[in-house]
């Protein structure tokens, strides 16, 4: 039962397909989860340097502990639309500054946060947000990740059957 | 055979894709204005020649009008100037000139030395106007049409053949009334 056909191109081509939808999936996952990490860290550090206003006592902090606390999150949410991978939080780009400066008076005028990223994406976009709001037209975005890992997964478990089942003497021909 | 063409297509849209993506006409930093089809946020700000007076959008009511984003530190502003200034030459539609975080005797001797396009020319010191027109780069112009609202974007200098191809076709087409 040896056949002396080359490796299987349908069998090969699978193989890479799945890795790299997989690969896809895998970069997409750290993607997400690495902006959101990078845009945490960036909220503390950007907060500071932010320019002193009506609104914010000598270092740049909001009277309110728990205002600041909102505003730092809320501004590593945000991206600024000058330098698009780094928040608002992070960036010293004089819009970041102004975006900042609008977080905070929405902030101290009794805004909540959802009313905020509200104002944020009615003007910039869904694209303003690190972390965009569930809703159909972002499911994509949010859904991509499963759907790739999902997807991969079958072709590896489909080839890796098709190989199970093999004689052991075609699996080392054809490898 | 479909399970030999099927990774092949597969792949070939992947290629497609990154073609689409790598595209060095595409500009990354473009992205699609949420205000289109929605009323131009109103404001009234000081004239930058003119402190003295305040002027805004309110007064251009009814007419199809174009705003201009710029700042005398703006590089590319400079650039598209004299297509501005063409334009304002046709007196097709008025010229709003937003200064965006400015300083006014820089814009002031900036217009004086260059031209003046614009019929007013309000100055956004502190870039408030700006953020409600969800502004991040200059210059950055809008086309708003008889019921106020904003129909069209165009981010980066406007040439003389952008604004014959997009924005010729939709002032005209704003005149009529339409598309609505």
């Amino acid at each position: 039962m040896r056949s002396a056909r080359p490796p299987d191109p349908r069998r090969a081509s699978l193989i890479v397909l799945a890795a790299l939808v997989g690969s896809a999936a895998l970069a997409e996952g750290a993607g997400l989860a690495g902006a959101a990490g990078l845009a945490e860290g960036a909220g503390l550090a950007g907060a500071a340097q932010g320019a002193a206003s009506a609104v914010t006592d000598a270092n740049g902090q909001l009277q309110s502990p728990t205002l600041q606390a909102r505003f730092e999150r809320i501004a590593a949410n945000l991206r600024c639309l000058v330098c698009q991978n780094e928040s608002i939080a992070d960036s010293n780009a004089e819009l970041a500054a102004d975006l900042r400066r609008q977080v905070r008076e929405m902030l101290v005028a009794g805004k909540s946060d959802q009313a905020i990223y509200d104002y944020m994406t009615d003007r910039y976009g869904d694209f303003v947000r690190f972390n965009p709001a569930l809703e159909p037209k972002t499911l994509l975005i949010w859904g991509a990740p499963f759907i790739m890992v999902i997807a991969g997964g079958l072709i590896v478990y489909r080839v890796a059957r098709r190989r199970a089942r093999l004689p052991l003497d075609e699996e080392s021909a054809a490898s | 055979m479909i399970k030999f063409l099927l990774p092949a297509v597969a792949f070939l849209a992947l290629v497609a894709l990154f073609v689409a993506g790598l595209n060095p006409k595409r500009d990354i930093h473009a992205l699609p204005s949420p205000l289109i089809g929605k009323a131009a946020p109103q404001f009234a700000l000081a004239d930058v020649l003119d402190p003295a007076r305040s002027v805004g959008n309110a007064a251009f009511k009814g007419q199809v009008y174009v705003l201009n984003v710029w700042g005398s530190w703006c590089e590319p502003c400079r650039e598209e100037h004299p297509t501005l200034l063409a334009i304002a030459q046709t007196n097709l539609v008025p010229i709003i000139g937003l200064d965006y975080m400015d300083d006014r005797t820089k814009a002031t001797s900036w217009l004086q030395r260059h031209g003046n396009p614009y019929q007013v020319v309000p100055f956004d010191k502190e870039g408030r106007t700006a953020i409600d027109w969800g502004v991040y780069g200059e210059p950055e112009t809008f086309l708003v049409d008889r019921q106020g609202r904003i129909v069209f974007k165009y981010i980066s200098p406007i040439t003389q053949e952008v604004w014959d191809r997009e924005f010729v076709p939709r002032i005209e087409a704003a005149r009529r009334g339409g598309p609505s």
